[in-house]
């Protein structure tokens, strides 16, 4: 059963019951990538950790605001008894008509021309549900790929799917809010987690980099505090 | 290739053999790659793998162990464990399956692992064999295709490219003027030894002559010597800038089938460069210099001369010259100055009393000394010689001594020269002692000793050596007790396991942060090399040459003999690198190699060089 600090917050309780929900939305998806996308049994709560199959996901976007931005690309990675293959890996950039900041290019190193030869939304959000199907999400900071994948979906198929998530800084925050010592927010960041725990630097801002580094921070976090290997999916969800 | 997946290639691509793949491959190999993540103390390889695989390290550390728990091989960042490479069932050989059968991995560090699958790479190595050739190959193999790449590249770089006519050519050239005779030029190039001149006019180059001009347009021919030298010259001659490089000379005397070529700067002569010059360069310089050494008079003068010697060497090295043909440069101009010293002290001092011979010992009797190393001598003196005839050996001893560290050769730490009394002794002295070291021996005092059993005539009589060596010989052939307490000393140098990350791993498992080239990879092979020779009675004191004759003996077979040709080639070349580059930045030369001054693939070829040495050793070690 969820703990007590996390059963009254709204996260949860979108998430409590996810199954039920996802039986509910197949039944009024339509046809198509949504569907097939839905019709996929999650994995129970009471999963070991180690059992879960995770795919490992980064969005980078114009902008923070799911309405108003747009999505530039898309990396996702398999996490599958707790090995990465590369040979699962993903990146697409996405064609899209916006007109790309100056300032953003610099931290995406997207370009309008690399943009132009990209690919469809629809083409690659069907990727990225066929891939997601039956597994767990894992992000770092969950806040834009899941705005953003459900504003995907509404455009495209008129509702939004149900996905369950774990997120890497949400975990590192459970962990040092638990000692209750104050911190920097900027300890939280990707790249900082992954110095902590000795991973090597990373090409930063790159979807399918930013996917894999996640993927491995997980790994690393798991080693900490998976070590009996008893930690259930229950335990580690958003 | 996707460029998100760049910074996984670039890692693979900066570990050998990964460097030689093509663009497209690495970007297969690197999509075929899995990460797992090990933690401190856990499995390896990680839990639910059973197929076989190579792994790489991204991070972290693990231990390599055998089955009785000795340390094989650390491995940290970049480093390759192909330890479960190989199924039990599909073995590429009996013995590597064997090995990795045995092998434990512990796991050091918390470790970010990148692994393959054996299959993917048995693939590429079907198209790419510097892959499959380095995972299927033993540490000999590997570093025999190392040393004959190496020996290529030094034909084929063979430096005639690299190199500018300006470090070949004579200058001034040898010139006459136009309006002398025919008979004037022979009598100048007999006087100066040269055989070609350079024929002026109010100080213009405007031809050449040969001594074969003499002979075919002159004397062939029924001209009269008393004829103008400019009747038989060349007039149309080819020049050459000093600045071109010495393989386009050696192009255009072959295109023009001369031998001599007028070297100019900025159009002026300057001087000359033969064939010769070009085609046996490094030969010549150490014969170049032996030849001034011996025209010195003083010492002061062979004093300026020795400024030279660590010139040379950088030289050596940067032509590729291998560290064998180093050695015995060196080694021959030491010999040159000894020589030359013992000629002054027998001017000084008078003849001899009774014939003798100056000995050098170790490096120097072996060939294989480099720029300033220490002096050990010795001398032998004919039986007949009275007690009062020493102080004339004394004093030849003590003059060459001293001369010799006045020429940069420091006097030996451990006092083994002529001047020692105990080492300045007549021939049946020199039996007894080393009846003493082979009939009782003692490992102490045979490492104080065994650089006597590296021993050359420099200067004297050959014959009393040559006596003393070949009873010696009949002796330790059939003294099992002496070899076995000679091997016993050798083997307490032992080349270390490798390196782990920028440090060299001792078989202790303690790190360093130098590798002794010398204590820890040269001398274990020259000792080895000492125990062949004085086992199979093979009078050849060179390391190499030792070797080359004991192959095939009881002592090491043919091939292991060849591999530890490689081994010892292979460490003398880095020892020589790494000597000139001190020598080039001002630095004295030692022999303390830092792991960061070589690449990756160097460092593995020192492993598989310290492989082959410590296997003869525990060959060595298990026979007694």
């Amino acid at each position: 059963m969820p703990s007590t600090t996390l059963a009254n917050s709204p996260v949860f309780s979108w998430l409590m019951g996810y199954e039920v929900k996802r039986k509910k939305l197949l039944a009024k998806a339509p046809a198509g990538p949504l569907h097939d996308f839905l019709s996929v049994p999650l994995p129970a709560l009471d999963t070991p950790i180690d059992k879960v199959e995770i795919l490992a996901v980064d969005f980078e976007t114009t902008g923070l605001d799911a309405k108003r931005d747009k999505l530039l690309s898309v990396g996702f990675i398999t996490l599958k008894q707790q090995q990465i293959s590369l040979k699962t890996s993903y990146h697409q950039i996405i064609k899209s008509n916006a007109q790309l900041e100056e300032s953003n290019v610099i931290i995406h190193h997207i370009t309008d021309s690399q943009k132009e030869q990209g690919q469809a939304l629809s083409t690659v959000v069907e990727a990225l549900l066929k891939a997601l199907a039956g597994k767990v999400m894992l992000v770092h900071f969950a806040r834009i790929e899941k705005q953003f994948l459900t504003e995907a979906c509404y455009y495209l198929y008129g509702m939004a799917p149900v996905f369950p998530m774990i997120d890497t800084l949400v975990l590192a925050k459970r962990r040092l809010d638990k000692r209750d010592v104050a911190y920097d927010p900027s300890e939280l960041r990707l790249t900082n987690l992954r110095h902590k725990f000795h991973l090597p630097e990373h090409h930063a801002h790159n979807a399918l980099n930013d996917a894999i580094a996640t993927a491995e921070l997980f790994l690393a976090q798991m080693s900490k505090t998976n070590k009996d290997g008893k930690t259930t999916l229950k335990e580690v969800l958003l | 290739m996707d460029t998100e997946l760049s910074e996984i290639s670039t890692f693979i691509h900066n570990i050998p053999p990964f460097d030689s793949l093509p663009k497209q491959v690495l970007a297969h190999l690197v999509r075929e790659l899995s990460i797992n993540y090990v933690r401190k103390g856990d499995d390896f390889p990680p839990k639910g793998i059973n197929e076989p695989r190579l792994y790489i390290l991204r991070k972290g550390a693990i231990s390599c162990l055998s089955a009785d728990g000795e340390l094989v091989s650390r491995l940290g960042e970049g480093d390759l464990c192909d330890a479960f490479i190989h199924s039990d069932t599909n073995a590429l050989s009996d013995k590597q399956s064997t090995i990795s059968n045995q092998l434990k991995v512990h796991t050091d560090e918390d470790c970010l692992i990148y692994s393959v699958e054996a299959t993917v790479l048995h693939d590429i190595g079907a198209r790419f064999p510097s892959i499959s050739d380095y995972f299927s190959q033993n540490s000999a193999q590997r570093l025999k295709t190392k040393m004959s790449q190496v020996n290529e590249e030094a034909i084929l770089s063979s430096t005639l490219m690299n190199t500018e006519v300006s470090n070949f050519y004579q200058s001034p050239a040898a010139s006459i003027n136009a309006k002398q005779t025919i008979q004037q030029a022979a009598m100048q190039m007999n006087d100066e030894g040269y055989s070609c001149l350079v024929v002026v006019d109010n100080d213009n180059p405007v031809g050449i002559v040969t001594d074969k001009d003499i002979r075919r347009r002159c004397v062939a021919t029924g001209l009269a010597t008393s004829e103008a030298i400019s009747e038989i010259m060349t007039s149309d001659m080819c020049t050459i800038d000093v600045k071109s490089n010495a393989y386009d000379a050696l192009m255009m005397m072959t295109a023009k089938h001369v031998h001599h070529l007028p070297v100019t700067k900025q159009g002026n002569l300057v001087g000359m460069v033969t064939v010769t010059d070009l085609i046996n360069n490094e030969g010549h310089n150490a014969i170049n210099l032996s030849g001034i050494i011996h025209k010195a008079n003083t010492l002061t003068e062979l004093k300026e001369i020795s400024h030279l010697l660590p010139k040379l060497q950088i030289r050596l090295a940067k032509l590729g010259s291998s560290a064998d043909h180093v050695g015995k440069s060196i080694s021959a101009i030491t010999m040159a100055f000894t020589k030359r010293l013992i000629e002054m002290a027998e001017y000084k001092y008078g003849q001899a009393p009774v014939p003798y011979a100056w000995l050098a010992a170790g490096s120097q009797a072996r060939q294989e000394q480099l720029a300033h190393s220490d002096q050990d001598n010795a001398i032998i003196i004919c039986d007949s010689m009275k007690p009062y005839d020493d102080a004339w050996f004394e004093s030849l001893a003590t003059f060459v001594c001293d001369g010799l560290a006045e020429c940069g050769f420091i006097y030996c730490p451990g006092d083994i020269m002529a001047t020692n009394p105990k080492w300045r002794q007549p021939q049946k002295m020199w039996h007894n002692y080393f009846n003493a070291w082979v009939e009782t021996p003692s490992p102490k005092a045979l490492l104080n000793s065994c650089v006597f059993f590296d021993l050359e005539t420099i200067y004297g009589d050959v014959s009393l050596l040559n006596k003393v060596r070949k009873n010696l010989l009949i002796k330790t052939k059939n003294s099992t007790l002496f070899i076995a307490h000679l091997s016993k000393n050798a083997l307490n140098l032992r080349p270390p396991l490798g390196f782990f990350r920028d440090f060299v791993l001792k078989q202790s498992g303690k790190h360093r942060a130098t590798l002794d080239l010398k204590h820890n990879g040269i001398a274990p092979v020259v000792d080895l090399a000492r125990i062949y020779a004085l086992s199979e009675g093979i009078s050849a004191v060179n390391t190499i040459e030792r070797i080359q004759q004991a192959a095939g003996t009881p002592s090491i077979t043919k091939e292991s003999a060849e591999n530890l040709i490689d081994a010892y080639e292979f460490l003398g070349m880095l020892r020589v690198e790494h000597q000139a580059k001190k020598l080039m930045r001002g630095e004295s030369a030692d022999n303390y190699l830092s792991p960061k001054e070589i690449s990756k693939l160097e460092r593995e070829h020192l492993k598989d060089a310290f492989k082959v040495i410590k296997g003869l050793q525990d060959a060595r070690q298990s026979s007694y």
